[in-house]
C-alpha cells in the first residue's frame, strides 16, 4: 500500500498551529528571528572570485589587509574608531541578563569593536566595560539619561529593527524583575511593549529636528546613527541621509529579537542581501556614498556574510544572534532545563520566556550565574577575532590590502534573483540579470 | 543676569553662548528673540535659570537635568522631552508631545496642550492649565498628569501606573483608562500643586481640587490574557 498523501499547504505543522490558535486563544509571541524553512535570497546566494590571471592575489597570512573601520565622516567631530569591521548590535538589559551584557562588552572591547545598549538604556557595567559604546535612543525611551547619552561614543536613534519592523519591543512580564522595572519606570511584572513610534517626532521631517536635537545635546560631538528596519529601504535611506545621519544602520529581516509575535518574524520585512543592495544604491544615487557610512545587520553569521555584505557596500557589520550563539545559546548543555520550556538545543528560540537554560536572556539569579562573565567575554573576542580573520582572508584572496576594498565585482550570483538584487553577473554568464 | 540677543543667531550660536555663560557661573540668562527656534537650550544639566523671552520651537528644555526654564511665549512639538529633572514653565500653549518621556521634574502649561501630551512620562509631574487635545498620557508610566480645563479624547490610553487629573471634562476616555476615587488628603496634595505652580489669578479661574477627577490604569493591558480579547484587539 503506498503511503498516504499529505497536503503541502496544511502539511503536518500548519495543522497543529492551526489547533494551538484554536485551543489557546493566543497568538504565538517568541524569541530568536525567523525560523522560515523556505529559502530567501541570502549571502549565500553569492560567490567570491579570488584572484588568478587577471588580478593578483595577496599572501593569504603575511601580507597587511587593514581591517581598520571609520564611522561619523560626516559631521561629526570625534568619528568612531574601530579595529574591526564588526560590531555588536543593540540588545537590552531585560531582554538579556546582566552578565550576558558585560560579557558582550568585554568581548567587543578586547577585539577592538564596539557594543550598543538597547531598550532600557545604559547599564553602568556596560560603559565600564566597553571600548566604544554606543547609546540607543529608542521610541519607548525606557531610562534615558542624558548623562549616559553624554557618556557614548556615538548615539542611535532607532526607527525600527529587521525582526518586526513597523513594532515596538515586547518583554514578557517573567523578564520585567524589580531591577529591569526600575529601570524602565514600570510596575514589575507587566508585560511591557514598548511604543512602535517615537513620542515627540512622528515623520522625517521632525526626524531632522530630533537629530539637531541630538547633535546640540551631545556638543556635536558623537557620531548620530539612524537605524531602520529593512522595509522600504530605497527611500528609508534617502530620508535618513537628509536627516543628517553620520551612520545609517539597516537590519534585514534574519535580524534577532528578544520576543515578538512569530507573524512579524516570518512575514515582515526585506532580507539583509536585499537591504544592503537597497541601500547603496540610494546613497549612490543622492551622492552621499561614502559620505554617509553603512551598517548591515540581520542574520550575519561568519566572515562570509560580513565579506560579502562589505563587498556590497557596507562599511560595517552587526551581529547579534551570533554573539548571543559564541555564549552558548542554543548549546547542548543543561539539556533537561531546554526540555521544561519546550525547547531543545539547537532548536531554542524561547528568549520570551525567561528561562534561558544558559544563562543569556534571563533575569534569573541562579541562570544567569551559568553564564561566566570572563569566560562569555573570551568566546565573544574569539568570535569577533575569526570572523575579521575570515573577512581578511577572502580580501586578500581578491588581491585587497584593505578589507573595504571588497567591491561587488570580487563575487559572482548563483542565483537568478541575486544577480537580479545585487547587480551582479551570474555563475556561468557574464550578464547581470537586473530589471 | 546676563543677556543673549539671539535675533540672526543660529541654533547652535544661541545654545553655545548659553553653555558659555553657564562656564562663566552665570546663574540668570535671558535669551532675548528666540523666534520660535528649535532645540533651544536643550540638555541643560546645571541649575541654571534660563529665560526664552518669546515663542521656540521643537523640543526646547529637552533633556535637562536639573535646570529651570521659563517660556515667555509658546513652544512647538516635545517641549522638555526625556527630561530628568528641574521645571520648565510655558506662558503661553504647547504643541504635540509636551513633556514625552519625562522621567522627572515639572512642566507647566499656563495655555493649552495639543496631542499626546505626557506620552511615555516616566515620572514627574505635568501640569496644564488649559486644556488638552487627543491621547493625553497615551502609554505613560509614572508620575502626574494634571489638566485644569478639558482633556480631548482617548485620555490616559494603555497606560501603566501615571495618575490622571482633570478640572473640566473628558472627551472621552483611552482604552484601559478609568475613573477612580480620589480621598481627601490626595486632593489636599493636588491643591498644593497648583497652589505652588499656577499664578494665583489662574489659579483661582479653575475647579477646586476636590472637583478634579482622577483617572488611572485598568491594568487590564499589563498583562496578555485572552479573556480581554476585545481590549486587545482594540489595544494592538
Amino acid at each position: 500500500m503506498s503511503e498516504l498523501q499529505k497536503s503541502g499547504i496544511f502539511a503536518p505543522k500548519v495543522i497543529e498551529e492551526i489547533q494551538a490558535k484554536a485551543e489557546s486563544g493566543l497568538y504565538s509571541i517568541r524569541g530568536f528571528g525567523t525560523l522560515r524553512e523556505r529559502r530567501w535570497p541570502t549571502f549565500d546566494d553569492l560567490t567570491f572570485l579570488p584572484c588568478s590571471l587577471t588580478r593578483i592575489p595577496l599572501e593569504g597570512y603575511r601580507e597587511k589587509c587593514s581591517t581598520k573601520t571609520v564611522l561619523g565622516t560626516r559631521f561629526a567631530r570625534k568619528p568612531i574608531q574601530l579595529d574591526i569591521p564588526v560590531m555588536i548590535t543593540g540588545m537590552s538589559w531585560g531582554a538579556l541578563s546582566y552578565n550576558a551584557k558585560v560579557a558582550l562588552a568585554k568581548g567587543a572591547a578586547a577585539a577592538g569593536s564596539s557594543n550598543t545598549t538597547g531598550d532600557g538604556g545604559m547599564l553602568p557595567a556596560e560603559r565600564e566595560n566597553s571600548r566604544t559604546l554606543i547609546y540607543e535612543v529608542l521610541p519607548s525611551r525606557y531610562g534615558i539619561n542624558i548623562h549616559h547619552m553624554r557618556m557614548a561614543d556615538a548615539i542611535e536613534l532607532t526607527i525600527g529593527q529587521g525582526a518586526k519592523p513597523g513594532t515596538g519591543g515586547l518583554l514578557l512580564g517573567s523578564k520585567v524583575s524589580d531591577r529591569i522595572a526600575e529601570q524602565r519606570d514600570l510596575p514589575t511584572g507587566v508585560d511591557q511593549r514598548s511604543p512602535a513610534r517615537h513620542p515627540d517626532f512622528l515623520g522625517p521631517d521632525d526626524m531632522i529636528i530630533k537629530v539637531e536635537e541630538l547633535r546640540e545635546a551631545t556638543d556635536w560631538q558623537v557620531p548620530i546613527f539612524i537605524k531602520l528596519g529593512a522595509t522600504r529601504v530605497y527611500d528609508d535611506v534617502k530620508l535618513a541621509a537628509k536627516a543628517g545621519a553620520d551612520v545609517i544602520v539597516v537590519d534585514g529581516m534574519e535580524g534577532g529579537t528578544g520576543a515578538s509575535p512569530a507573524i512579524f518574524q516570518e512575514h515582515t520585512g526585506l532580507p539583509t542581501l536585499a537591504a544592503v543592495s537597497e541601500a547603496r544604491s540610494a546613497l549612490e544615487d543622492i551622492g552621499v556614498y561614502g559620505e554617509v557610512q553603512l551598517i548591515i545587520a540581520g542574520g550575519i553569521r561568519d566572515g562570509a556574510d560580513a565579506a560579502k555584505a562589505i563587498a556590497l557596500g557596507a562599511d560595517a557589520c552587526y551581529i547579534g544572534t551570533a554573539a548571543l550563539i559564541a555564549l552558548n545559546c542554543n548549546k547542548p548543555i543543561y539539556e533537561d532545563d531546554y526540555h521544561a520550556i519546550g525547547a531543545a538545543p539547537h532548536a531554542c528560540h524561547h528568549c520570551h520566556t525567561g528561562r534561558c537554560p544558559v544563562g543569556i536572556t534571563t533575569q534569573d539569579p541562579d541562570l544567569m550565574k551559568r553564564l561566566d562573565v570572563e569566560q562569555g567575554a573570551e568566546r565573544v573576542r574569539n568570535l569577533l577575532q575569526v570572523m575579521t580573520a575570515e573577512i581578511q582572508m577572502l580580501a586578500r584572496a581578491c588581491g585587497k590590502s584593505d578589507v573595504h576594498h571588497l567591491e561587488p565585482e570580487d563575487m559572482a550570483a548563483l542565483t537568478l534573483e541575486a544577480s537580479a538584487i545585487c547587480g551582479i553577473p551570474l555563475v556561468g554568464t557574464r550578464k547581470v540579470f537586473r530589471h | 543676569m546676563a543677556e543673549i540677543d539671539a535675533a540672526g543667531r543660529s541654533t547652535r550660536e544661541i545654545n553655545s553662548a548659553i553653555r558659555r555663560l553657564i562656564a562663566e557661573s552665570s546663574k540668570e540668562i535671558t535669551v532675548r528673540n528666540p523666534g520660535a527656534r528649535h532645540n533651544l537650550a536643550v540638555a541643560i544639566l546645571e541649575d541654571v535659570h534660563v529665560r526664552l523671552a518669546g515663542s521656540v520651537g521643537y523640543y526646547c528644555g529637552g533633556l535637562i537635568d536639573g535646570a529651570s526654564i521659563d517660556i515667555e511665549g509658546s513652544a512647538g512639538w516635545g517641549v522638555a522631552e526625556s527630561m530628568l529633572s528641574g521645571t520648565v514653565r510655558v506662558h503661553g500653549s504647547v504643541g504635540s508631545g509636551a513633556a514625552a518621556a519625562i522621567r522627572g521634574g515639572t512642566v507647566v502649561v499656563h495655555g493649552d496642550a495639543a496631542a499626546r501630551l505626557g506620552v511615555s512620562m516616566k515620572g514627574g509631574t505635568v501640569l496644564v492649565a488649559g486644556n488638552c487635545g487627543y491621547m493625553a498620557g497615551f502609554m505613560a508610566q509614572k508620575g502626574r498628569l494634571i489638566v485644569c480645563g478639558n482633556a480631548g479624547e482617548a485620555f490616559a490610553d494603555s497606560m501603566y501606573a501615571t495618575i490622571c487629573y482633570v478640572g473640566g471634562k473628558i472627551a472621552n476616555l483611552g482604552i484601559d483608562a478609568v475613573v477612580a476615587p480620589m480621598d481627601s488628603s490626595e486632593a489636599q496634595q493636588l491643591e498644593k500643586t497648583l497652589s505652588c505652580y499656577l499664578p494665583p489669578s489662574l489659579r483661582r479661574a479653575k475647579p477646586a481640587a476636590a472637583d478634579f477627577k482622577k483617572v488611572v490604569a485598568g491594568r487590564k493591558l499589563w498583562n496578555f490574557d485572552k479573556r480581554d480579547w476585545r481590549i486587545w484587539q482594540e489595544a494592538l
